[in-house]
């Protein structure tokens, strides 16, 4: 199960990834297109962090969407357009503050990977800075760790 | 042991089915049966007020249909109320000629009906509860023949029915017993900004402090006296003044009920292999640590999940929530979280607003326990999360996000 990591040290803010969004988005249902970009760049209290959905293995949005228009596919948390009805349950739900209302579609919109390209998609290929990366938890926090211990014994 | 274990499920709304959809995906061999009082498989039940409302279609309204219910290999059971449960030789009975079904391990996700007072009951030619989709049935073809409703209690349910007659051009008339909309769920400046929104339509018309003293049939319609002494004439009754738990089958049984079916951080009631999730259970509410009835779909959905890992003979615990909601009609989006009407020492609220739209936030002790929103939405998920885990006000201001939710800027 693969999740998104950001490394707010390495993101310069440029926003490449966003905009790799949208232009991948373009294709997508109406929704998608307004609604698009699915992953924003903002200066958090520590840093730059990002918003954007994790995917998440148990995701609260799924079990809060009374329309049952969110599901939990294989690799994704998605989305039948046509059964939202912009109730904003999985908003108050989602810790991460991602699903957001489209007002004039009365529907709320998240990233469902209509880019279609799940393994690598154009946000993290537009990050040439590798702040953003989709990858499985035990990989990456496995590689994490490895760093700091590395850095440790240089010191 | 027994090559096959039989679970068997009462109830086939959220709780019911993300029940049976867990336990299959746990045990791709075991038997599941789900008995369901309903002539109809499974619908989004909070979804019946946008089906009146002509909002969305019928196809829409229905979830999982017949097909999904065979591909995973569940029986369902359509049109079969439980009577009554032996615990001891493990067997429900129908009321289908006192059938006996036999189980391994129940879950009992029966959820509530609408409650009623004495002065308006059930009637037949028009005074109902709204909660499934018969009732919603029942109101849309009252709706098309008379012009002018009743519905009493401002609650969620009863807001958002009047928004569905008002769509298909009824005249509605709300009574409510407290002196603000949504029970405890709002405070008085949310209620006031939401009530004037609402009033402002035309068809809609909202009493507060009054009560329904009785209501009577006269010349195929019917006549309410309220407590403020006016009498109205209306072609139909909704009653959306809260909820009772179905539970009259547990006679006898040994399971132990306070208002709803007491089940511990398991799911399990006081009977072993006997479990309960939904909307007939009492949870423990995590900021006052007391036991109390939350009737709320996700809430039913975990504990479900919760239930099913447990029956599959799996760890999982559901250690309680807090009372929440969110609704949009009338073009206004509402929240609320937790505790929002806490008054008293160490209360302190902060309040973000403007003539569009209202925020606040409650701290006791220093953390947040209740949050409400009108118009302005985003991110309320954020705050859920730092009330659900008690942060302390400054710990707040330090979150990732806190930057992205003006409320949590303020001093």
């Amino acid at each position: 199960m693969k999740t998104f990591f950001f490394y707010k040290e390495l993101c310069d803010m440029c926003k490449k990834c966003e905009i790799a969004c949208v232009e991948a988005c373009k294709n997508g249902s109406e929704l998608t297109r307004k609604a698009a970009p699915f992953i924003h760049i903002v200066f958090g209290i520590d840093g730059p962090t990002h918003i954007q959905c994790r995917h998440c293995e148990e995701p609260p949005c799924v079990d809060a969407c009374i329309g049952v228009s969110l599901y939990k596919g294989n690799y994704i948390v998605g989305q039948s357009e046509e059964r939202c009805i912009g109730c904003l349950m999985c908003n108050m739900v989602c810790p991460y503050g991602v699903p957001q209302p489209v007002y004039e579609m009365e529907k709320m919109a998240k990233c469902c990977f209509q880019c279609g390209e799940i393994d690598n998609p154009p946000c993290v290929k537009a990050c040439d800075r590798g702040a953003l990366k989709l990858s499985f938890p035990q990989i990456e926090l496995k590689k994490i760790r490895r760093q700091r211990v590395e850095k440790f014994i240089r010191r | 042991m027994k090559e096959k274990i039989r679970y068997l499920i009462i109830g086939n709304c959220i709780a019911g089915i993300t029940a049976a959809s867990e336990l299959r995906r746990l045990n791709p061999k075991d038997e599941i049966i789900i008995l369901s009082d309903e002539p109809v498989p499974g619908y989004c039940r909070c979804l019946i007020t946008y089906y009146l409302g002509n909002f969305i279609q019928e196809n829409q309204l229905f979830s999982h249909s017949l097909d999904w219910y065979k591909q995973k290999d569940i029986e369902l059971q359509l049109s079969t109320k439980v009577v009554g449960i032996d615990p001891k030789n493990r067997y429900v009975i129908t009321n289908k000629r006192k059938k006996k079904i036999a189980y391994d391990k129940l879950l009992i996700a029966s959820g509530a009906r609408p409650l009623f007072f004495p002065g308006v009951s059930p009637h037949p030619d028009g005074i109902l509860g709204m909660r499934t989709y018969e009732d919603a049935k029942r109101l849309i073809a009252l709706a098309d023949k008379g012009k002018r409703a009743l519905i009493v209690g401002a609650g969620f349910v009863g807001l958002k029915t009047a928004y569905g007659l008002i769509h298909r051009g009824v005249k509605v008339d709300i009574v409510e017993l407290l002196p603000n909309l949504m029970g405890r769920m709002i405070d008085a400046e949310a209620s006031h900004r939401i009530t004037e929104r609402l009033t402002s339509h035309p068809l809609l018309d909202i009493r507060f402090n009054t009560s329904v003293i009785e209501t009577v049939r006269i010349n195929n319609r019917f006549r309410a006296s309220l407590s403020d002494g006016t009498e109205m004439d209306v072609d139909f009754v909704v009653v959306s003044v809260g909820t009772r738990p179905n539970i009259e089958f547990l006679e006898d049984t040994g399971v132990k009920v306070e208002w709803a079916i007491v089940v511990d951080e398991k799911q399990m009631t006081t009977v072993e292999d006997i479990y309960a999730a939904g909307d007939n259970t009492v949870i423990t509410n995590l900021l006052t640590g007391k036991k109390q009835n939350i009737a709320l779909w996700p809430i039913a959905a975990s504990q479900a999940r919760v239930a099913a890992f447990n029956m599959s003979g799996r760890q999982m615990s559901f250690p309680g929530d807090i009372p929440m909601n969110s609704v949009d009609f009338f073009g206004l989006w509402y929240t609320a979280l937790g505790e929002v009407q806490a008054e008293g020492d160490g209360i302190v609220h902060k309040i973000f607003s403007n003539d569009r739209f209202y925020q606040k936030l409650i701290l006791k002790d220093d953390k947040p326990i209740g949050f409400l929103s009108v118009s302005n939405v985003n991110h309320a998920g954020i705050i859920l999360s730092l009330i659900r885990e008690r942060v302390p006000w400054k710990e707040c201001k330090k979150h990732p996000l806190a930057s992205l939710v003006p409320i949590l800027q303020l001093d």
